[in-house]
Parts: structure tokens; C-alpha cells; sequence
């Protein structure tokens, strides 16, 4: 039997898994969904957010207490996530996982970020019309790999990330979001969402900015998600759900599912 | 008349709460502002949540605010037959709306005001009620409204001004208990002289609601729990009537699934209390 790992061990929060899993929106997914487990906040039929309470009683961190200040009156549910993923409380977050080394800032915002993209295309149009076919791509998907960064989720990151299970609905938000599937069943159903709430939520962000974390924002997290996100940027967003550990992609591209 | 002699207790169906409304135990009939289901509601374009209801036989009562039938300004049509619209999608046997105006001169005064207790007042608001019933396509009751100041020159009591309202139009009655409570605390009314007045057998159900206590004044503000002195006028009516249905009304600051349940629990231990 594999030793209890000891003084390594780290616990983490469903909130802090979801912002390891796919960055801060999934994160404002997983505050609303332990707020809502809790009855704390409703979500009504046409995606209305409502505190249950006028005030933040209940609340077990500032993320979830943001949002509950934000719900005393009602607001749009893909409103109330876009507010909460990019607040100063999902900052702090952030700040906070990096100061654990649970994430790294990502490499690619260097200003030679602009210089290294022209860099691959001249490569391409390069491999395209020269002999050096098949070196000059090659190299151009590997300085674009590359360009694109290192994963913002570390190997420590990663190795508590694995232990993380969906137990539990809340647990569930955290891996696969709102739009994702667990065992089969969708997430959404498990907190009585209906498609067309989970629908709202955002899937797409123009820039990534540096405090995003995992998920489809790492080309490492995305190139072990198979299909599932990795093969077209425009369906990885902050509140997609591309995994960052490898082997629990299941979830698929969260925010670009939604079938019927 | 069919359809409302049992309705049991139940809830006003608002979009926040549409899930809690249909998860919780013990609704047995809802009401919908009128005014708040907009579009086709004549094809059928209700709300989801609504729908879902009829389907599992839940009666939906439309209820108005806007008709303004206590005012001297003609009814505006239009509303009434939007209301007429609400009920006939929704398979209503009776709509409602407020023994008051909300209108004057043009302007909108946003309240339900209350409407002076003359003859001639009475008047005016009998013509009205009949125009909105002859436009409409089920029965109309009646709401008794919560007033925080009483015009001069009153000839009648309120429960005489409704007696008569009902005489001269054959309507029917919703009596809200919270609003009598309000004015018997803000006005003086007594409640029970009301409910000895008015004609009891015309009762199409009963609104009860939550409100809050500011010194010497009671705001119906239909955001706060339900008073124990409230739930006592309810009892005072179940004494004299077995009413056909009792609905919650909650408009703002819902409170967790439990406590609207509990609620709900409680106006039903009132109703039951009395039919033994
Ligand atoms: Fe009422």
C-alpha cells in the first residue's frame, strides 16, 4: 500500500480546484455552486441569481462573499460569474495559489510575444515554400507551443489537482463546470439548471490576461485534452473546462458544450 | 360557480422563485401578475416554469394591479383584455384585481390607492367594473387594499362599500388579511365589523401577506415574514367562512425554500384548524 503522503499533503478548497482546473471563471462557477448547495443563493428558471439572505452571512470565503453581495438583488447568472471571475477577491485568489506554488505566471506575456508570432509564420510561409517543408512547420507549431507558454498550473499544482475528486455536486462545478458532464449526468441538472441557464455561461474571452489560470490557457493542459479542447482556441476560454491533469478531461470543453 | 369552490393554499408564482415555487410541498394553486407575463401569452408563450405547473394541475390565477377601476379616468381596454388574455392561456376560472386607482389625470402614481368611500365614488368604480367584466372572459374578484391614510367625508365603512360593490356588480371578493390588519394599525379599521359586513358567501379567496413594524406604522411591504397577528385575522375569518383558497403573496427578499414552506405550513394549520 502507497504510504499517506505527509507533510506534502495540501488540502484543497472546491474553489481552489476549480481555478486550478480552468481558471477564474470556473472558480465564480464553483463559489456559486457551494453557495446554492448551501441555500444560500437561488438561481430561477430564466437564470436569475438571487441571495437568499441580505447579508453575507454564510459565506466561507471573500470570493463567495462578493457574490453573495452582488446577488442581494437579482442579477443574470453569466452576469454574476463574469463579475466574480474578475474581481479583486478572484485576485487575491490567484495570489494566493501562486504563493502556495500551486501556479506559476505564464511565460507568454513577455513583450517578444508579438516578435515570436511573426517569427512562426515567416516559418510557416517558409516550410510551405521551400524544401524545408518538413522541418519549417514543425518548428513553427514548436515555437508556437512555446510562444504560447508554460502551463500556469505547476507540478505540484497538478499533483494536488489529482487527488481532487467530484465526491460531491460542488466538487463536480470545480472539474467540470456547470456545462460539463459527471458519471454521465450533466452537471447543470444536479443543481436543477436548466440548458438554457447554463447556456449563459461566458465561453469566450478575447485575451487571457496573466492572473488566468489553468486549463485551456496552457498549451501543455490543452494538447493532453485531446479533442476535447486543445484543437480549436476558439472554443478555450477562462470558463471552458479543459483540464489541466490529463486524466480528467472527461469534462470536455465545458462552456462549448450544451447539446439540445 | 366551478373551479374555485377548493382551492387549497397557495403561493404567488414570481420569476425569482419559479424553481421554489415548483419544488415546494403543499402549493396547490398559484397566482401570476398579469402584468408581468408579456408577449404572446395568447399562443401559449407562458413562462417555462408556469407551463410546467398547469401541466401537473396546478390552478394559475391571474392577478391584475394596473386596471385602476377606482379611478375617474375611462378603463383602459387594453389592459383589461390582456389580463382577459392571461386568463384564458392559463385556463383561469377567475382573475382579480384591486378595489383602488393607480392612475389620475394621466400621471401613475405607482401605489394602489384607495378609493374614497362616497356614493359617488362608488359609482364611478361600479361603471368600471362592469365594463372590465363585461371584456373579460371569466369572473372578476375584487381586492380590498391597504391604505395608510383615509379621505374625508366617508359615507360608508369599507365593509359596507364592498357589500354594495358586490350587490350592484356580482362580483367576487378577494379579501387580503394583511391589508385589514394594516388599516386596523395605521387607520383605526376594525377588522372584524369588515368581515361582518361583507358578503362572506361572494369570497373567491384570501391573500395573506408579510410586512413590517415601524413604530407606530405597519408597512405592508410583502418582503417580511408573515405577522402571528395576521395569521389571527385569517383565523377571525376561517371562524365565520371556510374560504375556498388562501394564498401567500411575497414580493421581495424571498427567504430560504424552509421558510416559505413553513409559511405556507402555518397558514394551513389556520385554514385546517377550523374545518376539524
Ligand atoms: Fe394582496
Amino acid at each position: 500500500m502507497v504510504t499517506p503522503m505527509t507533510a506534502q499533503t495540501t488540502q484543497l478548497s472546491a474553489e481552489q480546484a476549480g481555478y486550478l482546473t480552468a481558471g477564474p471563471g470556473r472558480a465564480a462557477e464553483t463559489a456559486l455552486a457551494r453557495l446554492i448547495d448551501a441555500g444560500l443563493v437561488r438561481v430561477s428558471r430564466d437564470g436569475l441569481v438571487s441571495a437568499v439572505h441580505q447579508t453575507n452571512h454564510g459565506a466561507t470565503t471573500p470570493v463567495e462573499a462578493r457574490l453573495l453581495n452582488h446577488a442581494r438583488a437579482a442579477v443574470r447568472f453569466d452576469a454574476i460569474l463574469q463579475s466574480t471571475a474578475t474581481s479583486t477577491e478572484m485576485t487575491q485568489l490567484h495570489e494566493h495559489l501562486l504563493g502556495r506554488g500551486l501556479m506559476q505566471r505564464p511565460r507568454r506575456r513577455s513583450p517578444a510575444w508579438v516578435f515570436s508570432l511573426g517569427v512562426a509564420v515567416f516559418l510557416v510561409f517558409l516550410g510551405f515554400s521551400t524544401p524545408a517543408f518538413f522541418i519549417g512547420v514543425p518548428i513553427a507549431l514548436l515555437f508556437f507551443v512555446w510562444q504560447r507558454g508554460r502551463g500556469a498550473v505547476t507540478k505540484a499544482g497538478k499533483e494536488v489537482l489529482r487527488q481532487v475528486t467530484a465526491s460531491d455536486r460542488v466538487h463536480a462545478v470545480a472539474l467540470y463546470g456547470f456545462a460539463g458532464k459527471v458519471s454521465g449526468h450533466k452537471v447543470g441538472d444536479l443543481f436543477d439548471l436548466s440548458q438554457s441557464v447554463v447556456k449563459m455561461i461566458p465561453l469566450k474571452k478575447k485575451h487571457r490576461s496573466s492572473s488566468d489560470g489553468g486549463g485551456c490557457g496552457s498549451a501543455s493542459s490543452c494538447s493532453s485534452c485531446g479533442s476535447g479542447c486543445g484543437s480549436s482556441s476558439s472554443s478555450c476560454s477562462s470558463g471552458s473546462s479543459c483540464s489541466s491533469g490529463g486524466s480528467s478531461c472527461g469534462g470536455g470543453c465545458g462552456g462549448g458544450g450544451g447539446g439540445d | 360557480m366551478a373551479g374555485i369552490t377548493d382551492l387549497g393554499v397557495g403561493i404567488g408564482w414570481r420569476s425569482e422563485i419559479d424553481l421554489t415555487v415548483e419544488r415546494l410541498p403543499g402549493v396547490d394553486f398559484v397566482e401570476v401578475v398579469a402584468e408581468n407575463l408579456h408577449g404572446d401569452v395568447q399562443r401559449g408563450h407562458l413562462p417555462e416554469s408556469v407551463r410546467l405547473l398547469l401541466e401537473r394541475g396546478i390552478p394559475v390565477l391571474p392577478h391584475a394591479v394596473s386596471l385602476s377601476l377606482g379611478g375617474a379616468d375611462p378603463v383602459d381596454l387594453t389592459r383589461v383584455e390582456h389580463l382577459g388574455e392571461v386568463a384564458e392561456a392559463v385556463g383561469a376560472p377567475m382573475v382579480s384585481d384591486h378595489v383602488c386607482f393607480v392612475r389620475a389625470g394621466g400621471l401613475d402614481s405607482g401605489h394602489l390607492m384607495p378609493v374614497p368611500r362616497t356614493k359617488d365614488a362608488l359609482d364611478v368604480l361600479v361603471a368600471n367594473v362592469r365594463l372590465a367584466q363585461q371584456n373579460l372572459p371569466v369572473p372578476l374578484a375584487l381586492e380590498n387594499v391597504a391604505a395608510l391614510l383615509e379621505w374625508p367625508d366617508g359615507e360608508l365603512s369599507e365593509g359596507q362599500f364592498l357589500a354594495e360593490l358586490v350587490e350592484r356588480t356580482d362580483c367576487w371578493l378577494l379579501v387580503d388579511v394583511a391589508n385589514l390588519y394594516a388599516n386596523a394599525r395605521n387607520i383605526g379599521t376594525d377588522p372584524e365589523r369588515f368581515l361582518d359586513e361583507i358578503p362572506l358567501e361572494r369570497l373567491a379567496y384570501v391573500h395573506v401577506a408579510g410586512g413590517v413594524d415601524h413604530g407606530d406604522v405597519y408597512h405592508d411591504t410583502h418582503a417580511h415574514a408573515v405577522l402571528p397577528e395576521v395569521l389571527g385575522v385569517l383565523d377571525e375569518l376561517c371562524s365565520r367562512v371556510s374560504p375556498p383558497g388562501v394564498l401567500l403573496e411575497r414580493d421581495d427578499n424571498y427567504p430560504s425554500d424552509s421558510e416559505i414552506a413553513s409559511e405556507l405550513a402555518a397558514i394551513r394549520a389556520v385554514v385546517d384548524a377550523h374545518r376539524g
